[in-house]
């Protein structure tokens, strides 16, 4: 017992005053589209579809979308005009999927084969601040400063189940934060959910969303919750995302998202936090 | 080889030339249905083999026919034997090997599943990768099965669990959604008071259709999909599909990348042994020694993200290599951080060991006996925990595993002690394996070029001793050299039957600790 106690005064407190703002080596890939020359050489190396190369006539189109990206960098290495670069930024959440796509048009010469940049597209759907205002209102004067969570894993390779109880070790410490960890959806304010919603998890998710007390907030982690990530969309065995289940309110890419964007997120979704894309495509 | 050829020919009583290398410790025997289970009795007992996976393949559109393939490692002569048996798309059933060898009852199960082969004497024959709610014909692994869309729900009573009678006893149900952070599954006690009767599983819950997504991507994106397999083992999902690749495209991974790789792996090793061994602490309310080992699990993960961008090791295996290099100062940062390591995570065991509340709690609790493991065909740590010996990267040396000294930690309590031991050992014989690694890691390229194309109508095994245990992936290639078939094995999918067998006895309130001891991947087994 008395080298328990030696020990935990010596070892002091682990938990960092701020866990936000580390910026890492790798976060999300961003694109220059004063370089890019939509040679649309990245849309088939990524393994998730998050770039989407299209083509009509004398107009290209390039998009890419944090929504199913798994920061694997393939996009990166395979760029040759160096357009496509990496933003140590990992603290993202959005309100919608939209909101983490971003879609760029060039003027296309099919004699020449050269395109210019033309211009980035409205998101559409609501702004990153409209929805923000619309989840206040629903949770207004609701939560204060108190959040339970339930975590429900849909189908998650277990990747975001690691990083979400990392959240909980002694370094980031999120019970400071009002949040707590329930047993049962029936205490919980808010469902933090991963994977890409398989078949066989689909009625369980729904009845786990029924069994929560409103404004029953949900928030969808990782690529797999986003838009079904590596995984893929409507395949025979996954639904693909979160959205395509129960209402989604607020978004954290990542493959896996570390626990300070994890964080971030449910700081978000109490309205404590204000959502960062970090797209930085053509802004 | 030629003399382990005639070896094995010889202890199967079958033509030497009936036996073939496919490649370098992996041969490959053509029988008949009639002769799979004479072939497995001659495969365990003349040479000590053990089932490495059981799986089937459509190839129908090429000869007309399905095949059965069992995978057996033969530690004894170092090498893989695949006996691959045709089915007749007309009578599409084969007999199972199960009755004799348990460790085929899931495998071959999900064999029926998936491809619609039936099961000629199995002792069992009930879907297990399917819940109740699909619909009969829903064979997913066929070739003719679309990939895309839902399949429809089938309305009724479903499963129902072994009953119990008698005066307090009754079941409790629970999951799929569970009270911790973890993944889902259903258990079904059945109880008299707090003691245990029986334990029936119901997994498959995250079953996401990983093999038949495979076969829908380029094979140089399916090393993303296997690192996605189950997210704690993914150097050595990454590596088994790697090695599988390689091994195809008959390249070898540089000397430089075989040394990475054999780090890669260990701190994959250490990592969740230490984060395992901190939640064996959390099971029993010890919560000093929880936050320690959360701690230090933390530390390596954050060690990680400085050395290669990314906690988890995501992105670091390359097919042909290895993405990421350790550079001297790398090395450095890493040696100095194992040495602290050390001392703390050696103070973390002491703490726990001369606990007397934390050893009351996992000594004697949990016991899955010798007999129960080897029958099974338990493999990994809950195998060597059991007095099982095993393990892949002295018995099948993968990377630079065969220039590396180590020793292959052995327990036979059986019970989750045991299992922490286990865990605790082989996190000293990671730090040996390490060190020798940042001693002589050698100059070279990080990786070997790999062909555009992959040869037609291939196939290879890939494998990697993993944290918990071995990995293996077999991958086959079409006649453009796409991947036709990915089978992927995690050590879970043969381990989940075994729990059923060390619960019983036990209080409910020991599961969480006993389930932890193992602490198998519900996303590897189900995929």
């Amino acid at each position: 017992m008395l080298s328990i106690i030696t020990k935990s005064l010596k070892t002091g407190s682990l938990t960092e005053a701020n866990p936000f703002g580390t910026q890492p080596a790798f976060g999300f890939p961003v694109i220059d589209f004063g370089r890019c020359t939509a040679c649309d050489e990245c849309a088939p190396v990524c393994p998730t579809g998050a770039i989407r190369a299209a083509a009509s006539g004398s107009e290209k189109t390039l998009s890419l979308s944090y929504a199913s990206c798994i920061q694997c960098r393939a996009c990166v290495e395979q760029c040759t005009e160096q357009a496509i670069g990496i933003s140590h930024d990992v603290e993202v959440a959005a309100y919608s999927r939209d909101q983490l796509a971003r879609t760029a048009s060039f003027a296309f010469d099919p004699e020449s084969g050269r395109a210019t940049f033309a211009r980035v597209e409205t998101q559409p759907g609501p702004t990153v601040a409209e929805s923000a205002g619309r989840l206040r209102d629903r949770i207004r004067g609701r939560l204060g400063r108190s959040l339970h969570v339930r975590q429900v894993d849909a189908g998650s390779c277990n990747g975001c189940e690691m990083e979400i109880a990392a959240t909980t070790n002694p370094f980031y410490d999120l019970e400071r934060y009002g949040i707590h960890f329930v047993a049962s959806p029936r205490h919980a304010d808010l469902l933090l959910v991963t994977g890409p919603v398989t078949r066989n998890m689909e009625i369980a998710l729904r009845r786990t969303y029924e069994a929560t007390p409103e404004p029953r907030i949900v928030v969808a982690v990782g690529a797999c919750g986003c838009s079904g990530g590596i995984f893929g969309e409507g395949t025979y065995a996954a639904v693909g995302g979160v959205d395509r289940v129960v209402p989604v309110d607020v978004y954290i890419p990542g493959c896996p998202p570390r626990p300070q964007a994890i964080l971030n997120g449910l700081l978000v979704a109490m309205g404590i936090r204000e959502a960062r894309i970090g797209l930085r495509i053509g802004d | 080889m030629t003399t382990v050829i005639s070896t094995v020919s010889a202890a199967l009583g079958v033509a030497p030339d009936r036996v073939r290398e496919l490649h370098p410790g992996e041969l490959v025997v053509e029988a008949s249905l009639a002769e799979l289970l004479p072939v497995a009795d001659r495969v365990v007992s003349e040479l000590g083999g053990r089932l490495a996976t059981l799986f089937a393949t459509d190839d129908r559109e090429g000869t007309g026919q399905f095949h059965v393939h069992h995978v057996w490692s033969l530690p004894a002569v170092r090498t893989f034997l695949r006996v691959s048996a045709p089915v007749d798309a007309g009578q599409p059933s084969f007999p199972s090997i199960a009755a004799t060898y348990p460790a085929a009852n899931w495998l071959e199960r999900e064999v029926m599943d998936m491809f619609g082969l039936a099961l000629e004497d199995h002792p069992n024959p009930v879907r297990v990768a399917l819940h109740d709610d699909w619909p009969d014909g829903a064979w997913a692994l066929r070739k003719d099965f679309p990939a895309d869309g839902a399949v429809p729900r089938v309305e009724g009573d479903f499963h129902p669990f072994r009953p119990v009678t008698g005066e307090g006893v009754f079941q409790v149900p629970v999951g799929p959604v569970h009270a911790g952070i973890i993944e889902p599954g259903h258990f079904r006690f059945g109880v008299a008071g707090e003691p245990v009767l029986y334990l029936q599983l119901r997994l498959f819950y995250v079953h996401k259709g990983i093999e038949k997504r495979f076969e829908r991507i380029p094979w140089g994106h399916g090393l993303f999909l296997a690192e996605s397999i189950s997210g704690d083992t993914t150097v050595g999902h990454a590596l088994a599909y790697a090695h599988a690749i390689e091994r195809l495209a008959g390249v070898e991974a540089p000397p430089r990348a075989r040394a990475l790789r054999v780090a890669l792996l260990e701190l994959e090793r250490l990592y969740n042994h230490t984060a395992d061994i901190g939640a064996l602490a959390t099971d029993v309310a010890f919560v000093v020694a929880a936050s320690r080992g959360q701690a230090l699990r933390e530390g390596l993960v954050r060690l990680q993200d400085r050395l290669f961008g990314t906690r988890l090791l995501r992105g670091t295996v390359a097919l042909g290599g290895v993405r990421r290099d350790l550079s001297s100062e790398g090395r450095e940062m890493l040696r100095r951080h194992l040495h602290v390591f050390e001392k703390e995570f050696d103070s973390l065991i002491e703490l726990l060991i001369d606990a007397g509340t934390f050893t009351d709690r996992v000594d004697g609790t949990g016991i899955l006996t010798h007999q129960a493991a080897r029958d099974l065909g338990v493999v990994g740590i809950a195998a060597r925990a059991s007095g099982v010996d095993g393990d892949f990267r002295r018995d099948h040396p993968h990377d630079a595993y065969a220039e590396m000294r180590f020793d292959v930690p052995i327990e036979d309590g059986g019970d989750v002690r045991a299992r922490l031991m286990v865990r605790a050992r082989e996190v000293e014989q990671s730090l040996v394996i390490l060190h020798q690694v940042l001693d002589t890691v050698p100059d070279s390229p990080l990786v070997v070029p790999l062909p555009e194309q992959l040869p037609p109508w291939s196939s290879a095994l890939g494998w990697a001793e993993a944290w918990r245990g071995p990995c293996t992936h077999w991958v086959a290639t079409d006649e453009r050299g796409n991947l036709a078939r990915v089978k992927v094995t995690d050590p879970s999918l043969l381990n989940w039957p075994a729990l059923v067998h060390a619960v019983p006895g036990n209080i409910i309130p020991d599961f969480p600790v006993i389930n932890k001891s193992f602490n198998l991947s519900y996303s590897g087994n189900d995929r």
